[in-house]
């Protein structure tokens, strides 16, 4: 498809992609378009943009084969390196959190850990799962977005480093009660991607939060 | 006036800082080591030792030759390595004591954050730290700094240092390789790997150096992994910026004197109506001047350690640091 003459309106703009709104057909669709960066050399920055275009078109159709809730694809431009999706209502986990009580906090940790066990589970990762990759219907189901950096594996490395972005983003931004909100997240995950993986994944997220610079202890 | 002594690294300095947070003298002599090896521990500390009298003499003399009595002495107490720290915090210590003044001792991440916050006029930056021992994104919450993102392996500094090491070109590295990435020009691909807002430094290293005993071109290697490697922390940090939303944007440490990466920030800093505060090259690598700046603002704050308490660090995180004196005023 070509994205380039769609009438659109500016909705958010990322750090890699601009997102815009439009309407094809019976949808509302997202057109995720990533642009050009001044500050990188042009071959790399066509390479970059293009590789992760296509990756995230596959990771998100794998995904909802894996049964995740991610939003679906309408079209492809790899000419403009863009993606129309469909659009998704609701808010970002990042701000519902904040006027969360505990309780409800960990039942949307518990349910989001379910979807990234299911991720998981099909073989993908996220690679950049942070509360703001987490949208929340009206209904309070999760919807995992932004699969701009997820690849295939099912290392446990690579599912770790999954747990780790999610809980340093949770002790970043979210000063309540972090380890009462990852144990929730853990349970949910559990659920979907079974003990044995769980506990493997999670030992592995607390090695690479240790991998950082000049810790006293290892 | 706070008198500041680095020895962390290779850098034996002495420098004095003066209550309106001027630098009234810097001095500092960096220790070389032969091209195509690195900075041995035990060699660099014996260097240390060496210079340590005549740096911190001229340090605290004025042009007529009388000397200035410091009121404050602080000393770089970690990270780094061992047998070095020891050398600066025993001339602290001395100082100290004989002189009857207190003692502070200095995280050498926060003081570079410091002194390029200082001179480059930021408040309450993203603050981007370059060197051979720290490649980190940092914001300050609370009381600390905070690590939004860092590097999960070797520093900026290491890679490009230990390139250079292998292509045997001089140290320090980042000069070396961005001189020849200026005669380079096509891009060869090596690996990219950013995490989230972290990067991983070691397989382009592995790959760099590969491709160079495979008589790659000198010149395009060199560009093609400082391209690289800049861009992949360019993008954490635009990652960070966008999160965070920060005003301002700092940049410092040793490999914030390249200039393309200086552009590379800078540029990032623009596109997301951020301003840009990079610190000056002649305060980019490890100086005395960034200790008695940091020392001042802790001194200020209260922060001081006595004799017998006053260890080094060698593994010290910077956000296990008090820092309460930002935002700056």
């Amino acid at each position: 498809m070509d994205t380039s003459n769609l009438a659109s309106i500016p909705l958010y703009r990322g750090a890699e992609a601009d997102l815009s709104l439009t309407t094809i057909g019976p949808w509302k669709v997202v057109v995720k378009r990533r642009v050009r960066k001044e500050y990188r050399n042009p071959t790399l920055d066509e390479q970059i943009r293009h590789a992760r275009t296509i990756s995230e078109a596959s990771r998100l159709h794998e995904a909802k084969t894996a049964g995740a809730r991610v939003p679906s694809i309408v079209g492809v431009d790899l000419e403009n390196n863009a993606i129309a999706m469909t659009h998704l209502d609701g808010r970002v986990a990042r701000e519902c959190l904040d006027d969360m009580g505990i309780n409800e906090a960990r039942k949307l940790l518990r349910s989001i850990g379910e979807q990234i066990g299911l991720l998981h589970t099909g073989g993908i990762v996220h690679g950049d799962l942070t509360t703001s990759n987490v949208i929340v219907s009206p209904s309070g189901a999760p919807f995992i977005v932004d699969f701009g950096m997820s690849r295939r594996s099912i290392e446990p490395e690579d599912r770790g480093v999954d747990l780790h972005l999610l809980q340093r983003s949770i002790v970043a931004s979210h000063s309540k009660n972090p380890s009462s909100m990852m144990n929730a997240m853990i349970r949910g995950y559990e659920q979907t991607a079974g003990k044995k993986v769980a506990s493997s994944t999670w030992r592995k997220a607390r090695d690479i939060a240790r991998r950082g610079r000049y810790f006293a202890i290892r | 006036m706070c008198l500041g002594i680095e020895s962390t690294a290779h850098t034996f300095g002495a420098s004095l800082v003066d209550g309106q947070d001027r630098i009234v003298t810097n001095v500092n002599s960096t220790y070389r080591p032969p091209v195509g090896v690195g900075i041995h521990p035990r060699k660099a500390s014996e260097h240390l030792a060496n210079v340590a009298d005549d740096i911190v003499r001229s340090a605290l003399s004025r042009h007529d030759g009388s000397s200035i009595d410091p009121d404050v002495i602080a000393y770089a107490a970690g990270p780094g390595l061992g047998p070095c720290l020891r050398i600066g915090a025993t001339v602290g210590r001395a100082l100290s004591s004989f002189l009857k003044k207190p003692l502070v001792p200095v995280h050498h991440g926060v003081a570079h954050l410091d002194i390029a916050m200082s001179i480059a006029k930021a408040r309450d930056p993203l603050a981007v730290l370059v060197s051979g021992g720290h490649t980190s994104i940092l914001v300050h919450t609370g009381r600390r700094w905070r690590v939004y993102g860092e590097t999960q392996d070797i520093t900026l500094g290491n890679l490009l240092d230990m390139f250079a090491r292998e292509a045997k070109l001089p140290s320090p590295g980042g000069l070396s390789v961005g001189r020849e990435a200026m005669k380079g020009e096509s891009l060869i691909k090596l690996p990219y790997t950013v995490k989230g807002n972290d990067v991983a430094y070691s397989g382009l290293l592995t790959a760099a150096a590969s491709s160079l005993r495979r008589q790659g071109n000198l010149a395009d290697l060199c560009f093609s992994l400082q391209e690289t490697a800049f861009s992949m922390l360019s993008e954490a940090v635009e990652r960070s910026l966008v999160q965070t939303r920060r005003s301002e944007v700092l940049l410092a440490g040793g490999v914030a004197a390249s200039a393309r990466l200086r552009q590379m920030i800078g540029l990032v800093a623009e596109d997301h109506g951020a301003s840009f505060h990079p610190v000056p090259v002649e305060y980019s690598g490890d100086c005395g001047a960034q200790i008695a700046c940091s020392g001042r603002l802790a001194f200020e704050s209260g922060i001081t350690v006595k004799t017998s308490d006053s260890f080094v660090t060698p593994r010290w995180r910077m956000d296990e640091v008090d820092v309460p004196w930002i935002p700056r005023t």
